[in-house]
């Protein structure tokens, strides 16, 4: 493949002039209009610390903040990503009552806004659920390399139900957005498919899983790789129900220090570097697809 | 003498109900599951002094100490639920946590909804104002006037009390802190209205910008809050109060998380 050679042009210095020309007068308007006295040494300290006690550079409040974020990130989309498959084969259901429940689930969920569906799951469903699961009790149970190993996975056994509720509308919110995704790719593989693996003498069930769903999802993967990415951006908003993740920690953190604007900066920086990482690969997919097409 | 056997039957009947009433009650009472738990929930919420992280990731505060202090006296562990403040009351009355100690008052609404202690502690509702916006401002009548804006935390009693002093002003409301101590450092408001005391500390902290004005908007009982039906732990509270205030331990606490800037090293 041989590359384009890029020619800057005049209207390219232009642009880059004006974008620099309007962060220097922001930096300037913070510095003169704003009042604000930076104070970035002491960011680095909230994310890690050197404990006196044991000898060790350990994560401080921001880290931990992240790492929820990651939890709840990695275990909303494992969880999404299940529901969203099985309510979009439900979607696209010949059965009707599948497809009712399905379409019931999406229209409730997409038409509603998150903050209101975590209030209700949070107080109304999860205070249902969650006790009767005897969640608690049967942590509080097991050994203690088990609660380690929990409270590496999840969270401290004492947050474990807050964590679960919000994993759980999270998985339910955004599965929503996912079982549209999954349905578009299961009805966008042509009849013929369906035809010529109903001839071969396959079950609907195997023609899902060897046939449909396999291509399917080959086609989805690039928005589904997006709708993923914006579930790590929307876990923020279970900070509301007081998630110890990145943005609660970082509002805690601005409560008591003030340190307003360089914590929000980091905040920001440290959501990019999960966020740019999982876009890059979605790009690499798109690039690879596109390549195996052609 | 049938009818003699049937009637001593309903007496005994509704005497040993009565007894069993009583004992499900005291089961059912927080103190009995925190003791059965061996751990005492607190719901909590970020409030300079009163509840905050340090810098190596604990809790600390003068809510903190008062929960620790309980939780040990009763010979429980102590766990803390940071909670945003709108969110406390609705989190214990879906059982989240058992009990709020965040610097609450009981005000007659919130009484409704649940119960609260004696006050433990009183605190002052106070302005720290932004020098240059309100500059020539000496008391707190001169804030009552229309192109006045005031910020409180979304919430707090410090909403009521500004509506009732400076029904005038132009009130703001911010669900943080943060924002809002630098929207007043910004200029874009004159006063922020907050309870006792951090309007203070943040006019020492940011002594070129801000000015405490020391005068009063009120004055507020704090208590801790409990859910409904649960006579036995009010009343554990209640006693447990006045015995910490006539051992000098609350007296002690306030002097050192109000009167004293100590602590200051603590969180930066």
């Amino acid at each position: 493949m041989v590359k384009k050679k890029y020619h800057i042009k005049f209207s390219d210095i232009l642009i880059f002039i004006l974008v620099i020309a309007t962060i220097s007068y922001c930096i300037y308007r913070i510095n003169v209009g704003l009042n604000y006295k930076w104070a970035w040494h002491k960011i680095p300290q909230f994310l890690f610390r050197y404990d006196a006690e044991s000898g060790k550079w350990v994560s401080n409040i921001l880290m931990y903040g992240l790492y929820n974020t990651l939890r709840l990130s990695v275990w909303g989309i494992l969880l999404a990503g299940v529901f969203g498959t099985i309510m979009g084969i439900c979607r696209s259901s010949k059965i009707l009552f599948f497809r009712l429940i399905s379409g019931a689930y999406v229209e409730s969920m997409r038409n509603l806004p998150p903050l209101i569906i975590i209030y209700i799951i949070y107080f109304f469903i999860g205070d249902q659920v969650m006790p009767g699961l005897g969640l608690d009790s049967f942590i509080e149970a097991r050994s203690e390399t088990t609660q380690n190993f929990i409270s590496f996975c999840f969270a401290k056994p004492e947050y474990l139900t807050a964590f679960f509720s919000a994993l759980m509308t999270m998985a339910i919110f955004e599965g929503a957005y996912i079982t549209e995704i999954v349905r578009a790719g299961i009805q966008s593989i042509r009849r013929g498919q369906w035809e010529a693996s109903y001839a071969l003498g396959l079950s609907w069930w195997q023609q899902m899983r060897h046939i449909i769903l396999p291509q399917a999802y080959q086609r989805i993967l690039p928005p589904l790789a997006g709708q993923f990415i914006s579930l790590i951006k929307d876990s923020s908003i279970v900070s509301v129900i007081s998630i110890q993740e990145l943005t609660f920690q970082g509002t805690e953190l601005m409560t008591s220090t003030f340190l307003t604007m360089e914590i929000w900066i980091t905040v920001t920086v440290l959501y990019l570097m999960l966020t740019l990482p999982c876009s890059l690969v979605v790009q690499r997919i798109e690039i690879y697809f596109a390549k195996s097409k052609g | 003498m049938n009818i003699i056997v049937l009637i001593m039957i309903f007496c005994f009947a509704g005497a040993v109900f009565a007894v069993d009433v009583q004992k499900e009650l005291r089961k059912a009472s927080t103190i009995e599951k925190v003791i059965r738990n061996g751990k005492l929930r607190v719901g909590i919420s970020t409030f300079v002094p009163w509840a905050m992280q340090s810098k190596t990731g604990e809790w600390i505060g003068f809510e903190i100490d008062m929960a620790k202090k309980l939780a040990q006296d009763m010979g429980v562990k102590v766990e803390f639920i940071p909670t945003k403040w709108e969110g406390l009351i609705p989190s214990l009355l879906t059982g989240k946590f058992d009990l709020i100690i965040a610097g609450m008052m009981g005000t007659p609404q919130r009484a409704l909804k649940i119960n609260f202690t004696a006050p433990y502690d009183f605190s002052e509702m106070n302005m720290v104002v932004n020098k240059k916006v309100a500059a020539g401002f000496k008391t707190v009548a001169d804030f009552n006037k229309a192109g006045v804006t005031v910020l409180a935390r979304n919430g707090t009693t410090a909403v009521p009390a500004t509506k009732r002093v400076l029904p005038k002003a132009k009130l703001l409301l911010f669900s943080e802190n943060g924002p809002m101590v630098q929207e007043l450092l910004n200029g874009k408001a004159h006063a922020i209205v907050s309870s006792s005391p951090e309007p203070a500390q943040l006019a020492i902290k940011f002594s070129d910008t801000l000015f405490f004005l020391d005068e009063s908007l009120g004055k507020e009982p704090i208590s801790m809050g409990v859910r409904k039906g649960d006579p036995d732990t009010l009343a554990y509270l209640n006693n447990w109060i006045v015995v910490v205030k006539n051992q000098g331990f609350i007296q002690e606490k306030v002097n050192y998380w109000w009167k004293s800037m100590k602590w200051r090293s603590l969180i930066e």
